[in-house]
């Protein structure tokens, strides 16, 4: 059976590429502006791989498009944004998720848990 | 520039990455590390684990991008299976050497048929003059002067068409025999196996 920390990276990679196209949604963003959205909303790739390999798969499959731009101040950045289809790959991806989710929750909330005292 | 960011550069280097494209990765990096460490972050902010090892993030990332091969990933490999011959397989198997042995059978027929009626042909026709071999084929006139022909065989002058015709149908049928062992071979199915693996 896999440890914790195990078990969280393993369903972390599984969903990555869902959460980055998440804070995408957002508006565009370069590769380390969407880790600071991730830590945000309580994701923190720290004890994770790099999420620049994601980037570039969801590049490679064109759901995301890119364009170079001066950032505030600093050198000139990468942007990600949704395409079309990455739109799509998105809500398809979150109602894959909650449907996910809620048969393990439905596995899990079986379960009563003595919590010590 | 750090020291991960230039490792990584070697990694594309020796990965065949072309440089437009890695000094654009390797520029994103540099401005994200730089991003991070400005705001009191590190660069593990930015990377994760995969600080620990810029070779195999570098090669991860030209991978997903397309410019080199995919690296192996940590994920098992899925088991082997075997394709379960389908059903036409025996049936073509035993066509072709079917069809080859017949060949080869009307082949060894030809030839014999054809060998018995020129000894027939020699045997009743050959009755003028003395000397060498005398032959003539069968249905030919004999002549009314004897006729010498020095050093052939029987019936050679009219078999030319049937033993090339038998020939062909020898080579033909050992071919297709041949063809049905091919496609019938052990290694032919481990091969197979290996591809779906």
């Amino acid at each position: 059976m896999a440890s914790g920390d195990g078990r969280r990276s393993q369903l972390l990679r599984g969903v990555l590429d869902l959460c980055l196209l998440a804070v995408m949604d957002e508006g565009p963003a370069y590769g380390y502006e969407m880790t600071k959205r991730l830590r945000a909303r309580g994701m923190s790739i720290v004890g994770e791989g790099s999420i620049y390999p994601l980037l570039g798969r969801l590049e490679r499959d064109g759901l995301v498009e890119t364009r170079r731009q001066a950032s505030n101040g600093g050198p000139p950045r990468k942007y990600y944004s949704l395409s079309a289809a990455g739109e799509q790959a998105l809500e398809a991806g979150i109602e894959e998720w909650r449907a996910v989710r809620d048969a393990i929750d439905g596995a899990l909330d079986l379960v009563k848990l003595e919590v010590a005292p | 520039m750090s020291e991960f960011v230039e490792e990584c550069r070697r990694e594309w280097r020796r990965l065949g990455v072309p440089d437009p494209i890695a000094n654009e990765m390797a520029a994103d990096l540099t401005a994200d590390i730089e991003e991070a460490e400005a705001e009191g972050g590190s660069a593990e902010d930015v990377l994760g684990t995969s600080l620990f090892d810029p070779r195999r993030f570098a090669a991860a990332w030209a991978g997903a991008r397309g410019v080199i091969a995919p690296p192996p990933t940590d994920e098992p490999t899925p088991p082997v299976v075997l394709e379960r011959a389908p059903w036409y397989r025996p049936v073509t198997v035993v066509a072709l050497t079917l069809v080859g042995f017949l060949m080869a059978l009307a082949a060894a027929a030809l030839v014999v048929g054809r060998h018995s009626s020129a000894v027939a042909a020699t045997v009743t026709r050959a009755v003028h003059g003395s000397g060498p071999i005398r032959v003539f084929g069968p249905g030919s006139v004999v002549p009314p002067f004897p006729t010498v022909i020095h050093g052939q065989v029987f019936g050679v002058q009219n078999a030319g068409p049937a033993i090339l015709l038998a020939l062909a149908l020898l080579l033909v049928g050992v071919a297709l025999v041949g063809l049905a062992l091919l496609y019938w071979a052990p290694w032919s199915h481990r091969r197979a196996g290996r591809r779906l693996g």
